[in-house]
């Protein structure tokens, strides 16, 4: 099962999407796989990181760090864990991030063709060794700026992440000014 | 306290005159000092976001000033736009007016009786 948490900066969205993967983990084994750059950090995104590690202190979320190919935390949850790996719920936090690290890791920027195929590719995979996978993604679609090429590259990617991974969620929530709004649940559309 | 929310230009201000005031009235716009013959009157504080960044821009602090303005007037209604949702900027005052706006916004529905979400002049009531 697959549940998209979307929201904008500063709009409660990961405080929200940790409390959804407590509820639905119930005890059991839930991993935070954190996406965020840390090779290259400022003190800006160290406070950043420290602020949502603190957030999930005491929680009993196992994180694994995995800025890149992010179907490659199967391997470091067998690694590390040899409990039966269907009842594994796991966060993806974030979504924005991933895409950013995988179009410009190198020294030219990936199409977002590429990146969103390698991405969306990675999570089917993910998605069918967990019980329950939560993506938080960010909706960074609506300030009305042109930005220049590889920033547009960027947008046309993440969108369109969001959208195919829309299609295979089991519920989509957006956040706003912390308040949760489903826009999408299996159960109840026909 | 009532919230509303929503992007430029979507008739919030509008929404709120035609739904929520019925007697005297005050909008304050780019501050949040009420003057002593508005007392007693409907408090709308509009364009709150833009008042956030005046605010961050002068080394003040919108949280502790909010929480002034909420404890003197507990029945405003405060209209902000939604700043979060674009690509983060590279200023890194911008960032933090968006980050700050977004937690105070948090922080304020949480308080609030009522949230209301306007998108091209149609409320949505969240809380």
């Amino acid at each position: 099962m697959m549940t998209l948490i979307l929201g904008g900066s500063g709009s409660g969205k990961s405080a929200y999407a940790e409390q959804y993967t407590m509820d639905i983990a119930k005890g059991n084994k839930k991993y935070y796989l954190a996406t965020m750059q840390v090779s290259d950090v400022d003190k800006e995104t160290q406070t950043r990181i420290e602020r949502h590690r603190m957030m999930r202190h005491g929680k009993g979320f196992i994180t694994i760090e995995q800025p890149l190919s992010i179907s490659g935390v199967l391997q470091k949850m067998e690694m590390t864990d040899s409990d039966v790996k269907a009842e594994n719920t796991a966060l993806l936090e974030c979504m924005s991030n991933l895409t950013a690290n995988e179009m410009f890791n190198g020294n030219i920027p990936q199409s977002h063709k590429v990146v969103t195929d390698k991405i969306i590719r990675e999570i089917q995979l993910l998605n069918k060794k967990l019980k329950h996978l939560v993506i938080v993604s960010n909706n960074v679609f609506e300030d009305g700026i042109r930005y220049d090429e590889d920033t547009t590259e960027y947008i046309k990617a993440l969108g369109s992440i969001n959208e195919q991974l829309a299609v295979m969620a089991d519920k989509v929530v957006e956040v706003v000014v912390g308040i949760p709004l489903c826009i999408y649940d299996a159960d109840i559309a026909e | 306290m009532k919230l509303i929310v929503g992007g430029y230009a979507q008739g919030k201000l509008n929404y709120v005159l035609n739904r929520y005031v019925t007697e005297d009235y005050v909008v304050l716009d780019g501050g949040l000092t009420v003057n002593a013959q508005d007392h007693g009157k409907i408090i709308i504080i509009n364009h709150f976001h833009r008042w956030v960044k005046e605010s961050i821009r002068h080394g003040g602090c919108p949280e502790t000033e909010v929480k002034a303005l909420l404890a003197e007037f507990p029945d405003c209604i405060i209209v902000s736009d939604e700043i979060g949702n674009g690509i983060v900027p590279i200023d890194k005052m911008e960032r933090d007016y968006r980050e700050r706006t977004g937690r105070l916004l948090v922080e304020l529905a949480g308080q609030a009786d009522e949230v209301v979400r306007v998108i091209c002049g149609i409320g949505q009531k969240i809380k």
